[in-house]
């Protein structure tokens, strides 16, 4: 798998969803002029309008995703950005074990010294494969560095303070997922599901290269973070939070609901076991559900990966890891709470 | 989406990221305020980008394989290696204009009423509480106050005054309203209600910000109905005030 990488970087063809250019007319300085102008006559004349409650909600919780999330994916682009311009192929080769399935592992435990939320997790990985890391390990690397990282656990700890149990099985399921689904695509993906990002060489200099890989890579996925901001705040203030009562007290069904509230909130992981810790009608068992496919399901993160993989990969790898999410909190959770 | 659009977006977004955390407290709104060194950060290196985009583009003007090419577009296309970035970036705009032309207000009753059982602030073991002074008026937090209310077996609450500082929220019962005020731990997306029922007083308009001061009425039974009804506050007076610069908990 890793050498069709490399082939794929040295052909200059671009991946074939990122082709259609832009059929609008080119964008001058004037209208860039214009544009702030009418941003600030508009916050003089629509201000004042546009005060309805329910959009203000909206707007608030749209604005504060993004603007949460801001911080993380520019360092996620930033370090992805210097991975593929600074660090040489050769670098990965050596750091992660040759065969695959070993390989995965690794990445998978790797992932616990990035300290960030998921926002910063797609780019990284899709900078590994673009300098041929495993596909599989890349993908170990993102289901697990936005669970595991220090950040997030501490959080976790500080949340449950009379549950220290809690840190411990939101490690161990979080890894035994990222383990698993890497080893599972592995064994049944197939390349062409998925998109590998793919890098033109850097003929000029590793400056101009960082520099226009940036630039890039914020456009795009930022534009993708942009759309699960937009659905994240629409359920977030359409779905009100008391129809989950109603299931609390049922065994699976529970664990399947907060499952599926963490993929429609879309709340970063540093944050989200603060949420799970005020769910207190559930079971530690749905709660854990919550915290392990948060921060590798959910609707920001699908739009982030639809942008940067592909549709095919997102359609496979979502369900996928959302199935194992659950399976496993539940195993982990008989066991452990 | 040529270069100079990219440009265009990175500029706006870095200069609303900029607007809202280095010209004005705004973004306390969105985040927690320990996200300002973070945000500031991330708003100067979008803003840069663009701003180098741009001043790369006039620079060149209008001849296109012109010596500041650097070199870094081997296809002779100028620009158009990386200008492979889909429309759907454009969508980047939205939350500059949204921060612009709405400007949207912190969480307030809206969200607060939507949400009708109280949800339960974590719980501070019972020595995180120290006991009251019996003489003289306590402001505090609406969180802390749940919490002793609900988790104290001590019952420092009892017969203390204390003032809350939240903004209103009309209930469904008549004889009563709520002083709310949102937490959150990341940003408004995972804010969580905290209300506090005031009896005794008027009511005034939904999302006014007000400080109460008031006295903890103990439930009736013994047994503390902890997670399942908002604390009730007998007032002895409500104060209008200003919005707080940090509006969250």
């Amino acid at each position: 798998m890793s050498d069709r990488t490399v082939a794929d970087r040295s052909v200059e063809l671009p991946p074939s969803g990122w082709g259609r250019r832009s059929a609008v007319a080119p964008v001058t300085p004037w209208t860039f002029g214009l544009i702030v102008i009418l941003l600030i006559l508009g916050q003089f004349l629509l201000v004042p309008l546009l005060t309805a409650p329910a959009l203000q909600t909206w707007a608030t919780v749209f604005v504060a995703i993004c603007v949460q999330a801001l911080p993380f994916l520019v360092f996620g682009v930033l370090l992805s950005a210097a991975i593929t311009a600074f660090v040489p192929p050769s670098f990965w080769a050596k750091a992660l074990p040759r065969h695959p399935y070993a390989a995965v592992p690794v990445a998978g435990a790797a992932g616990a010294v990035l300290p960030g939320c998921e926002c910063a997790s797609v780019p990284v990985a899709s900078g590994l494969m673009a300098r041929g890391v495993t596909p599989a390990a890349a993908l170990a690397f993102l289901l697990a560095s936005p669970a595991i990282n220090p950040v997030v656990l501490v959080a976790t700890a500080v949340a449950f303070p009379q549950q220290p149990l809690m840190v411990v099985s939101r490690f161990g399921a979080s890894l035994i997922v990222a383990v698993l689904a890497g080893w599972i695509w592995l064994r049944l993906g197939r390349s062409d599901w998925l998109r590998i990002p793919s890098r033109p060489p850097a003929s000029g200099s590793a400056w101009v290269a960082f520099r226009d890989a940036m630039r890039h890579d914020l456009l795009h996925a930022g534009g993708f973070l942009v759309v699960g901001g937009l659905t994240a705040a629409t359920l977030n203030v359409m779905v009100p939070r008391t129809w989950l009562t109603t299931v609390a007290g049922v065994p699976v069904l529970s664990v399947i609901a907060l499952g599926l509230l963490a993929v429609l909130l879309s709340i970063c992981s540093e944050a989200d076991a603060f949420v799970a810790a005020s769910l207190t009608a559930f079971s530690p068992t749905a709660k854990l559900a919550f915290l392990v496919v948060g921060p590798m399901v959910d609707l920001k993160l699908i739009a982030l990966q639809i942008g940067t993989f592909g549709r095919a990969f997102a359609a496979r790898f979502v369900p996928l890891t959302f199935a194992l999410g659950i399976v496993t909190s539940i195993a982990v959770g008989e066991v452990l709470l | 989406m040529n270069r100079m659009s990219q440009s265009l977006i990175l500029t706006l977004l870095g200069g609303a990221v900029l607007r809202i955390t280095v010209l004005s407290t705004t973004y306390t709104d969105y985040v927690k305020p320990g996200f300002r060194p973070f945000l500031i950060a991330a708003g100067v290196v979008v803003l840069a980008l663009g701003v180098i985009g741009l001043v790369q583009e006039w620079r060149e003007g209008g001849h296109r394989d012109g010596p500041h090419d650097d070199g870094a577009h081997p296809d002779g296309a100028h620009g158009h290696d990386h200008s492979r970035v889909p429309r759907v970036a454009w969508l980047l705009c939205l939350p500059v204009f949204a921060i612009f032309l709405i400007a949207p207000a912190p969480l307030g009753a809206f969200a607060a009423r939507s949400e009708e059982a109280p949800a339960r602030p974590p719980v501070q073991p019972a020595e995180a509480y120290v006991p009251l002074a019996a003489d003289k008026v306590t402001p505090m937090a609406i969180g802390e106050f749940i919490g002793r209310a609900w988790s104290d077996h001590k019952r420092t609450l009892s017969g203390k005054k204390v003032t809350l500082t939240g903004f209103v929220v009309r209930s469904a019962k008549k004889d009563r309203w709520y002083v709310a005020r949102m937490q959150m731990s990341c940003c408004a997306a995972d804010a969580i209600a905290l209300k506090v029922a005031v009896l005794g007083a008027e009511r005034p308009p939904d999302d006014t910000w007000v400080e109460v001061t008031g006295t903890w009425i103990a439930p009736k039974s013994g047994k503390i109905p902890n997670g399942t009804a908002a604390p009730e506050l007998a007032a002895d007076g409500v104060a209008e005030i200003p919005q707080p610069i940090e509006p969250y908990e």
